[in-house]
């Protein structure tokens, strides 16, 4: 997918404003508040038509408005899309692709990978974060997943009551717990196919990014033990049944499920260690975008074409170094990014397209 | 705007019932007070008569004003195939299909993924027709969700026990659909449960 033009009326402190960015880099540099992240977010909202930043629509109104616009135009397997998403207090928000009023879920919305500095936490923050960026994908790609992961947290809560009520020799324990195996196999193992995919690529991208001099590896970390090194849907199920007989007095004293892809984790090494603990705070933020850019190739590897990459104020806490490195796959890569930043220093630019931005204009 | 305190009554009274908004519910109170008054006393009375003379039939569930319903009356039924649904209102639907067999209705008025149990059930009519011994058949016609999970894995432990086979309605495409349409999980559920034909 290709962004080629955006148009944005009244959205923050942004007026009007048109923008053409190129295909492949591009730079949206200045001084703090000046509306950089504000054509990011417009971007975003573009395609998923919510910020992330606010989930309160009318913050996105400039405060004179009364309503904001943003329109784009964008490619997507050679076709010429073309997107609006307005929102006015009165009419609420109306979004619109190719002319047709349309809901969040169209197949042809710009897709989007966003990264913020908030991403860090990715690495270095709790599983759920890590669990939540595995899911986030894997409900893009399959509508199965979204079913199971429904599913499966609605078994969950519902053996976490039973067990909370000794209920455990009920009937219905017996048959949530059936089913909660059932659902959870299933997720477990999506997860660990898409695990994998990842991996491959992340290796690649980390290494690419430290000039081959670190690698780094993702497994996917079951909460319970596995006595067989080949994972497949009956070895899973086998294994979650055997431990939760196992496990079965610690729960009932405990009164919660104490195993299930609710408590899995997505484990990260550099160099064979625990990037978690060992790697510096730069190497967790190289890391962290590694995982990004691995997400946006994965995606393109099931979906067969590239979302658009979104990096907020990602430079300003690598080294020189790790700048020009990844600069430098931005700028080469096949898919086209968006990158804001206050200071590029001494940054050769490759091919980008460089925009300044003032007080909600471009220049 | 004042209301005269009757209207407003009547509005609140409307607006209780499932898909009445404000707005529909003040049409409709507008519209009863316009109609003859003969009409709007057959209202009232229809709706005091079906509260008053209906009840779940005592066999099967299914809503009736005699006992037992006119299903479980009808001799020319097939005594071998028993359907069980979750709501009267679901066999409605099916006995618009021309299905012959009888029926049990569960009457679930909880939510199975809250505080309720399956023991919160009461089965104690269907165990009468299971130990009978006329029924060789139960067809489970349940909702294809989690609740409907749940209770389809329960129901066929009980008809296990009097060694009676189950079955349960398929999951699949809707007939005039177009495959193109039909979202990833009904499709996949379509190939595993394809027929040889």
């Amino acid at each position: 997918m290709k962004l080629s033009l955006i148009n944005l009326k009244n959205f923050r402190n942004i007026n009007k404003l048109e923008y053409t960015p190129c295909e492949k880099l591009n730079i949206l540099s200045g001084e703090n508040a000046q509306g950089k992240t504000n054509i990011l977010e417009a971007i975003f909202a573009l395609g998923t038509t919510f910020s992330f930043r606010t989930r309160e629509d009318n913050n996105l109104v400039k405060y004179t408005a009364d309503g904001f616009s943003i329109t784009g135009k964008y490619e997507k397997e050679n076709r010429l899309i073309n997107a609006a998403l307005n929102f006015s207090s009165n009419t609420g928000k109306i979004y619109k692709i190719n002319n047709k009023k349309t809901t969040r879920s169209n197949i042809d919305r710009l897709r989007v990978v966003l990264f913020t500095p908030d991403d860090l936490y990715l690495i270095k923050g709790s599983p759920s974060h890590r669990r939540d960026f595995v899911d986030f994908i894997l409900r893009q790609i399959s509508d199965e997943y979204v079913y199971n992961l429904q599913n499966y947290a609605k078994i969950l809560k519902k053996r976490n009551l039973l067990l909370r009520d000794n209920g455990v020799r009920s009937k219905t324990f017996k048959i949530i717990n059936e089913l909660f195996i059932d659902s959870a196999v299933k997720i477990i193992l999506a997860r660990i196919n898409f695990v994998n995919i990842l991996d491959e690529t992340a290796r690649q991208v980390y290494s690419e990014l430290t000039n081959e001099r670190y690698k780094i590896k993702i497994r996917y970390a079951i909460s319970f033990p596995l006595d067989n090194d080949k994972i497949n849907l009956d070895i899973l199920t086998k294994a979650l049944q055997k431990q939760l007989i196992n496990k079965n007095e610690r729960e009932v004293i405990r009164k919660s499920t104490l195993m299930g892809p609710h408590l899995d984790d997505i484990h990260v090494y550099q160099d064979d260690k625990m990037a978690r603990i060992f790697a510096s705070q730069g190497q967790q933020r190289n890391i962290a975008i590694s995982l990004k850019l691995a997400e946006l190739y994965t995606f393109k590897k099931i979906k067969g074409f590239f979302p658009v990459f979104l990096l907020d104020e990602v430079l300003a806490e690598l080294d020189d170094e790790k700048k020009q490195l990844l600069v430098k796959h931005l700028a080469t890569a096949d898919f086209q990014s968006f990158l804001t930043s206050v200071n590029f220093g001494n940054i050769n630019y490759y091919s980008a397209k460089f925009s300044l931005v003032i007080n909600g204009h471009l220049e | 705007m004042k209301l005269a305190r009757p209207l407003e009554n009547l509005i609140d009274q409307l607006i209780k019932l499932p898909t009445i908004g404000p707005k529909t519910a003040q049409r409709l109170a507008l519209y009863i007070l316009k109609i003859p008054e003969g009409e709007a006393r057959l209202l009232a009375q229809a709706i005091i008569d079906a509260r008053e003379k209906v009840f779940p039939c005592p066999r099967c569930g299914y809503l009736t004003d005699t006992d037992p319903c006119m299903i479980c009356r009808d001799v020319n039924r097939e005594k071998g195939v028993l359907c069980v649904a979750e709501e009267a209102k679901d066999i409605i639907a099916i006995e618009r299909t021309g299905f012959r067999g009888r029926y049990f209705v569960l009457n679930k008025e909880f939510n199975l993924m809250e505080d309720n149990n399956l023991e919160d059930f009461n089965i104690s009519g269907l165990r009468k027709m299971l130990v009978s011994g006329e029924i060789k058949e139960l067809v489970l016609a349940l909702n294809p969700d989690i609740d409907g999970e749940v209770i389809a894995r329960y129901l066929a432990g009980i008809a296990a026990e009097y060694e009676v086979k189950t079955t349960r309605l398929a999951h699949g495409l809707p007939v005039g659909g177009d495959i193109e349409y039909a979202d990833e999980i009904t499709l996949r559920m379509a190939i595993e449960g394809r027929k040889e034909i």
